[in-house]
C-alpha cells in the first residue's frame, strides 16, 4: 500500500523515458455518464499515448467536462472503464502525476499568486529549494513573475486563468487534463499556452484538452470531436480534414455531426 | 496520511484568516465587546425600585408605622415613598413608584382588635420583571410585619414600644457557601460558558464560509484530485481552525479574568481541552452543513438552527434542570449543553478531569459523529 512519494525529477525522467517507447497512457473503454434522464457521455471509448496532446472539441454541453472529470475521478462513470498509466481509476496511485485545471480558475483568492502556488506544491509533497525553482519557472512561464506577493483577487479573468494553469502544472506532472484552459485568455496569450503545451509534450508529458475554439484544433496531436456525449470522429487533424474532404475544422465537425444524424 | 500534507492545508487556512483582517477582529475582538457589554448590565445593580407606602392613619399609628419602618429592606434594595390613600392610581401612573402597599387607616385599631385587616398591593404591572421582584419584595415585607405584630402581640396584650426586627422565633446563620462566596455575581456563572459559545459559533461560522468558497470557486475539486485524501482533508481544518479557537479562548480568559475580574478556580488545561473538543466537533459541523448552502446567505440561515437554539437550551441563562420537560430531551443532545457543564465545573467549581469526564466522554462522541458526517458529505461536497 504504501509507496514512496515520486519526486518531480523522478517524473521528469520516468516521462522522458516514456518518449521514447510510446504506450498507451489512458484507455478509456466504453465510458458511459447517466445523470438521470440525461446520457452526458454516451459510449465512449478512447487510447492516448504518452507525450500527445489530445483535444476534445465540442460544443458546450458535448460532454467534455463530465469526460474529464471521469478521468479525475471527480465524477464516477455509470458504466465503462477508465485506466491511467495501468491503473484503474479512482486511484490514489496516480493521483501524484495528474494535473488538473478546473473551467473555473479555483485559486484561493484571499492569498497571494505564491501562496497558492506553495500550497499546491505542498500538497503534492513539492518542498524547499526544488519548490521554489518550479514556482519561479512556472510563474516566469505565464508572465506573472512580477506578482508572486500579489492577493489574487485584484488579478484580471485571464491573469487567474494563467495562475491557474500554472497551478494545475506546477508539480511536473505526467499527465495534464485541462478543462478550456483558454476561455477568457487573449489571442496572444493562447498561443503562448499552445507554444508551451507543445513544449510539454516534447518533455514527454501528456495533455487532454478541452476547447470549443476550432481554430486550436490544429495544434493537437489528435482530436476527439464530441457532441452530445457521442465521440462523433476521432483521429489526427489532418486525416479528419482528408476524411471529411473539408477545408476547415469548423466544415469537419459539421459534416461529421451530420454524418451521425444521417446514421441514425 | 502524510503530515505535511495536513501542514500545509492548516498552513494555507491560517494564512487565509490571518490575511482577513475584519475575520480577526470578528474572532478576537467581538467577544470582547460582548463580556465587556455583558458584565456592565450584569453588574448594574443601581436599580432600586421604589414603594409607595399608604401608612395607617388612625389611633396608635404611630407605633405601627415604627414597625413598618423597622420591617422595611434597606434603601439600596428599596426607595420608598409616603403618599395618601388617593395619590395611589396618580403615582404608579407618573411613574414615581413601581408598586404601592396600602394599609388601612385604622390598621393599628383593627390589629389590637383581631379584626384581621386587609392590607393592599397594587403594582405597576408594565414590565413583569419589575412586577415580579416587587411582587416578591413586597409580599416579604408582608410576611416579616406579620411576624414582627404576632411576635410584639404575644409579648404583651398591651404592646410596650420595643420593637426590634430580631423578634423571630429562630436565628438564620450567616450564609455558607460550598463554592464561591459572597463576591460571586452572575457574571462568575456566564463568563465560563461564553468560552464554549464563542469558540463554537466562529468556529462554525468560519469552517462553513471557508468550505462553501472552497466548493463555489472549484479549488476543492482540485484538492480532491491531488493526492490529499479526505482524512487529510479534515483533519487539515481542524488543525486550522482548532489554533484560532484555542488563541481565541486564551484571549478571552485572559479578559475575564484580568480586565472584567471574574473570579475564577481550576485547571486552565482543562478549559482548553473542553474547547478543542468543541471546536472539532465544530469544524466537521460546518464543513457537514456547507453542504447543504449554496452560498454566503444560506449559510447565514444556520445560525438561528445551530446557535439559537442552543443559547437558550444548553443552560447558559437557565438551567437545564428548569427548562419544560418536553424540551430536556434536545438539550442533552446538545454540544452546548455539555460544554457549559464543564466550564463552570472547572472554572467555578475547581473540578478535575475526573470531575467533567462525563462532559468530555458527550464532547468527544459530539467531534467524532460530525467527523463522520463531514467525511461522509465530502462526496456530495464534489459531485
Amino acid at each position: 500500500m504504501k509507496e514512496p512519494e515520486p519526486t518531480v525529477a523522478a517524473d521528469l525522467e520516468q516521462a522522458a523515458r516514456q518518449r521514447s517507447s510510446p504506450e498507451s497512457l489512458v484507455v478509456i473503454n466504453q465510458l458511459v455518464k447517466q445523470f438521470g434522464k440525461l446520457r452526458a457521455v454516451n459510449n465512449v471509448s478512447m487510447t492516448i499515448q504518452a507525450g500527445e496532446t489530445y483535444g476534445l472539441i465540442g460544443p458546450n454541453g458535448s460532454g467534455k467536462t463530465t469526460l474529464i472529470r471521469m478521468l479525475v475521478g471527480l465524477v464516477k462513470p455509470t458504466s465503462g472503464s477508465i485506466q491511467i498509466m495501468g491503473e484503474r481509476v479512482p486511484s490514489a496511485k496516480i493521483a501524484p502525476h495528474i494535473g488538473y485545471m478546473t473551467q473555473l480558475s479555483a485559486l484561493y483568492n484571499d492569498l497571494t499568486a505564491g501562496e497558492n502556488m506553495r500550497f499546491f506544491c505542498n500538497i503534492y509533497g513539492l518542498h524547499g529549494k526544488e519548490q521554489k525553482q518550479r514556482i519561479e519557472e512556472m510563474l516566469a512561464r505565464v508572465d506573472l513573475a512580477d506578482r508572486i506577493d500579489s492577493v489574487v483577487s485584484t488579478f484580471s479573468g485571464g491573469m487567474k486563468q494563467r495562475l491557474s494553469l500554472a497551478c494545475a502544472l506546477v508539480h511536473g506532472p505526467r499527465l495534464a487534463l485541462l478543462d478550456e484552459p483558454t476561455v477568457g485568455v487573449d489571442p496572444e496569450l493562447r498561443r503562448s499556452f499552445w507554444d508551451y503545451f507543445a513544449q510539454l509534450n516534447k518533455e514527454g508529458i501528456t495533455i487532454i484538452v478541452s476547447t470549443h475554439h476550432l481554430d486550436e484544433a490544429a495544434r493537437c496531436t489528435r482530436l476527439g470531436l464530441m457532441r452530445f456525449g457521442v465521440m462523433l470522429a476521432q483521429d489526427s487533424p489532418r486525416e479528419l480534414l482528408r476524411q471529411s474532404g473539408q477545408e476547415d475544422m469548423e466544415d469537419a465537425f459539421l459534416y461529421f455531426a451530420s454524418g451521425k444524424e444521417v446514421q441514425q | 496520511m502524510s503530515f505535511s500534507r495536513i501542514m500545509a492545508l492548516a498552513t494555507r487556512i491560517i494564512q487565509q484568516v490571518l490575511r482577513d483582517k475584519r475575520t480577526l477582529g470578528l474572532i478576537f475582538l467581538v467577544p470582547l465587546l460582548i463580556m465587556t457589554l455583558l458584565y456592565l448590565v450584569l453588574t448594574n445593580n443601581s436599580t432600586a425600585h421604589t414603594l409607595a407606602i399608604v401608612y395607617p392613619t388612625g389611633a396608635g399609628s404611630d407605633r405601627i408605622k415604627t414597625l413598618i419602618d423597622s420591617q422595611l429592606p434597606g434603601p439600596d434594595k428599596l426607595h420608598t415613598i409616603s403618599i395618601s390613600a388617593s395619590q395611589v392610581d396618580s403615582t404608579l401612573k407618573n411613574g414615581d413608584a413601581d408598586a404601592a402597599i396600602i394599609f388601612p387607616a385604622d390598621f393599628a385599631q383593627q390589629v389590637l382588635a383581631n379584626q384581621n385587616p386587609t392590607v393592599q398591593i397594587k403594582l405597576q404591572g408594565s414590565d413583569p420583571t419589575v412586577a415580579s421582584a416587587m411582587s416578591d419584595l413586597t409580599q416579604g415585607f408582608a410576611h416579616q410585619l406579620g411576624i414582627a405584630i404576632a411576635a410584639l402581640k404575644s409579648q404583651d396584650g398591651q404592646g410596650v414600644p420595643t420593637v426590634t426586627g430580631a423578634s423571630l422565633p429562630f436565628t438564620v446563620a450567616t450564609l455558607q457557601y460550598l463554592y464561591g462566596g459572597p463576591q460571586y455575581t452572575f457574571n462568575d456563572s456566564i463568563a465560563p460558558v461564553f468560552i464554549g459559545i464563542f469558540s463554537f459559533f466562529f468556529v462554525f461560522i468560519l469552517t462553513s464560509v471557508a468550505f462553501l468558497r472552497e466548493r463555489s470557486q472549484g479549488t476543492i475539486e482540485r484538492v480532491m484530485v491531488s493526492p490529499l485524501t479526505r482524512v487529510e482533508l479534515v483533519i487539515g481544518y481542524i488543525c486550522g481552525f482548532t489554533l484560532f479557537a484555542l488563541v481565541q479562548s486564551l484571549v478571552i480568559l485572559l479578559f475575564v479574568i484580568f480586565a472584567l475580574r471574574v473570579h475564577y478556580s481550576g485547571n486552565l488545561a482543562l478549559v482548553f481541552l473542553v474547547s478543542a473538543l468543541l471546536t472539532i466537533g465544530s469544524v466537521n459541523l460546518g464543513i457537514f452543513l456547507s453542504t447543504f448552502a449554496q452560498n454566503e446567505f444560506q449559510i447565514v440561515q444556520f445560525i438561528p438552527l445551530v446557535f439559537g437554539l442552543q443559547i437558550f437550551l444548553s443552560g447558559v441563562f437557565w438551567p437545564v434542570a428548569q427548562l419544560p420537560a418536553v424540551l430536556r430531551p434536545l438539550s442533552y443532545i446538545m454540544p452546548l449543553t455539555y460544554a457549559n457543564d464543564a466550564l463552570r465545573g472547572v472554572m467555578l467549581k475547581g473540578a478535575d478531569f475526573i470531575g467533567i469526564v462525563g462532559q468530555l466522554g458527550a464532547l468527544l462522541l459530539f467531534a467524532v459523529v460530525m467527523v463522520l458526517l463531514s467525511a461522509a458529505t465530502m462526496r456530495r461536497q464534489i459531485a
